[in-house]
């Protein structure tokens, strides 16, 4: 499904206002120098941020927030939007969905959450330094996962629907609008592409998705111990990866569980009973994320686990740079047939 | 096999209606949850203590028995040491079954190998019911087992039992004997030289702490079992039991729900299997 609408980017602000009571709304804004969602109200909606990368925070957190009680959960049954995610972060939904919705055990709180959510993603209209989405196969414009697609170009939002459920909210709340002229079509593929072209250009020497995990299967140990050397077990490059997806339950009264979210790169997220701990070793820790996402994952699930949004490459207080490493590795590779 | 998805994390309660003490560090907890609960032998359970802690175990009962629910633990850290303390009367919540359990199908018609040590007798346990009571479907079953001491051999009488039933072996050895020890010395592993068993007809099944699994395995396939007519029983950290907290992935397996029991062609080039 693919059809689209313009209208006055005034009556789209206009239209969020009466749609406030309805939905909790959620999109980015500027937080000093980052975007970050937050709630939209009637004095923010002027401020949200169109078509620029990308929240520090990764849409899972909707999803699979930090902490939340699984046997008792919270429940509001006030439905949810959630608009401006990129492209990286809705096609990261798609492992999640494999492993949350598998069908033998569906997970109550994560279904009950993607039921409740209308995804409003946006085009991304420009990158940063280390986005690299097109190296994995991914648009730099949502194609997957979402139910309308945003762009902002000149005083009118293109609204692009692909689903059900947005020709739903379409049909209810957007009465004023127009078709896409030719003329606009064309302005927005030209965005498009120059932005595709942009990602590719900067990111030509980096392995494409499969490659990586060749490349991560027969690298040597050195490599992996020369790049955790600064790493300090922080797991930031888990929690705003829009992929990773694991967790710990915390036993709570009344026999409830606290899922809280917990990442490989802590000590002993692999211990036994005993003290047995095979992640142990930092340098091996480190490269078992990498393990996870471009070798392990991809044996097991359709979808890739690593879309190329690059947060975990901002976020590191080490100033590990998982491009760099694997430039290099490819160099090797390169030289050495 | 969907799970209501409600419930998909919410445990039932048990009551702890006995504690057996089997040897210095092992007790039986015998169980008896608030609805029906039944299990196929070789799958596992989520054991919780309200409010302290969670930790999977394999029912060392009869998987045809649907009442009560045994499980056998080792004193091994933080809430196997309060389940320990645990008195009969005490509230537990289980959730479960999960996994998949042993390939019976696989060891109908066969000689079958049980090796084991330490703990592992536990999960055997179950096996071994559901084998005895099936037992016109297997042609023998050769049960080897191997602990430290003989003060750490656990369910002597039921060891007794197996050896009065009609096509059951039974060897046992201990690492350091005593005086009273009257079978086999060494580790586990040298009970497979005195048995007689017809490799071509055969199917293994190992459990037991890592170590012994890994030299197991080598010598079975030494003596020449085919990679895949070795069963193993995985124990890999775990928190959710359904897939999806990522504790358990032995790499690209999520041991919880890919295993628990896997067969040794299935898992031997994934990293890690034997710690
Ligand atoms: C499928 C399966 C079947 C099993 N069956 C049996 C059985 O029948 N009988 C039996 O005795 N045992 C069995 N075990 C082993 C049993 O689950 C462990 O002995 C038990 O989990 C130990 O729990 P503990 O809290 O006492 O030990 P601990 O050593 O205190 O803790 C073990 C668990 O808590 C976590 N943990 C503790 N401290 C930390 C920390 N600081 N940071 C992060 N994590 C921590 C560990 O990572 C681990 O998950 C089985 C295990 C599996 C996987
Ligand atoms: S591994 Fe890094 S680049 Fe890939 S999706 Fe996760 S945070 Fe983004
Ligand atoms: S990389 Fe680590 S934290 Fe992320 S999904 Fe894989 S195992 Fe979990
Ligand atoms: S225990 Fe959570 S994935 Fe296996």
């Amino acid at each position: 499904m693919e059809t689209y609408y313009t209208l006055l980017k005034s009556n789209w602000d206009t239209l969020l206002n009466s749609i406030l009571n309805e939905y909790d709304i959620y999109a980015p804004f500027h937080f000093g120098e980052s975007i970050e969602y937050s709630i939209v109200t009637e004095s923010n909606v002027k401020n949200i941020i169109y078509n620029r990368p990308k929240p520090s925070t990764p849409l899972k957190t909707f999803f699979l927030p930090v902490k939340e009680n699984v046997v008792n959960p919270s429940k509001s049954d006030k439905k949810r939007i959630v608009m401006g995610a990129p492209s990286c972060d809705l096609s990261a939904l798609s492992i999640l969905d494999e492993i949350y919705l598998d069908k033998d055990y569906i997970d109550p709180n994560y279904s009950g959450h993607r039921k409740n959510t209308l995804l409003i993603g946006f085009d991304c209209h420009s990158t940063l330094e280390h986005c690299h989405c097109t190296t994995y196969g991914f648009k730099p414009y949502p194609e997957e996962n979402t139910d309308i697609v945003i762009s902002y170009i000149e005083d009118k939002i293109v609204l692009n629907v692909k689903t059900e459920a947005g020709e739903t909210f379409r049909k209810n709340w957007i009465n004023s609008y127009e078709r896409i002229t030719e003329k606009e079509l064309t302005k927005l593929n030209d965005i498009q592409t120059d932005v595709e072209k942009e990602l590719n250009g900067k990111n030509a020497d980096l392995p494409d998705y499969q490659q990586t995990g060749k490349l991560i299967t027969a690298s040597e140990e050195d490599i992996w111990q020369r790049y955790s050397d600064t790493c300090v077990s922080c797991g930031a490059c888990s929690a705003i990866c829009p992929t990773c997806s694991c967790f710990l339950f915390i036993e709570r009264p009344q026999f409830e569980k606290v899922r809280s979210i917990d990442t490989c790169q802590y000590p002993g997220f692999e211990r036994v009973a005993a003290g047995e701990d095979p992640l142990r070793p930092l340098s091996k820790r480190f490269r078992n994320r990498y393990m996870c996402k471009y070798v392990w994952k991809p044996e097991k699930f359709e979808s890739k686990a690593c879309t190329g949004c690059g947060r975990c490459i901002e976020a590191c207080i080490g100033d590990i740079n998982k491009n760099d490493l694997f430039r290099e590795l490819n160099k090797k590779e390169t030289v050495e047939t | 096999m969907t799970t209501a998805t409600v419930d998909l994390y919410k445990p039932v309660k048990a009551t702890l209606t006995k504690v057996i003490d089997e040897s210095p560090s092992i007790k039986t907890f015998v169980l008896e949850p608030e609805v029906e609960f039944s299990f196929k032998t070789g799958q596992f359970i989520q054991l919780s203590l309200e409010g302290i802690g969670e930790a999977p175990f394999t029912p060392s009962s009869s998987p045809l028995v649907k009442d009560r629910i045994e499980v056998t633990i080792m004193k091994a850290g933080f809430v196997t040491e309060k389940i320990h303390n645990l008195k009969e009367g005490a509230v537990l919540g289980i959730r479960g079954p999960y996994g998949r359990g042993y390939p019976l199908e696989k060891l109908y018609g066969k000689e079958v190998l049980v090796l084991g040590g330490g703990c592992g007798f536990a999960p055997i346990r179950s096996l071994l019911y559901n084998l005895e009571a099936e037992k016109d479907k297997i042609k023998k079953l050769t049960f080897c087992y191997g602990s430290k001491t003989p003060k750490d051999c656990i369910y002597k009488g039921y060891i007794d039992h197996l050896r009065s039933v009609d096509k059951f072996e039974v060897y046992r050895s201990v690492d350091q004997a005593d005086d009273e020890w009257n079978e086999t010395e060494g580790v586990v592993t040298c009970l497979l030289d005195e048995i007689s068993i017809n490799v071509e007809e055969s199917a293994a099944v190992v459990v037991g702490p890592p170590i012994m699994m890994k030299f197991g395995v080598q010598k079975l396939l030494d003596i020449g079992y085919p990679e895949h007519k070795i069963f193993l029983s995985m124990e890999k950290n775990m928190s959710c039991a359904v897939g999806k907290c990522g504790h358990c992935m032995m790499g690209k397996y999520f041991v919880c729900k890919d295993g628990p029991v896997f067969s040794y062609d299935e898992i031997k080039d994934q990293p890690d299997i034997w710690k």
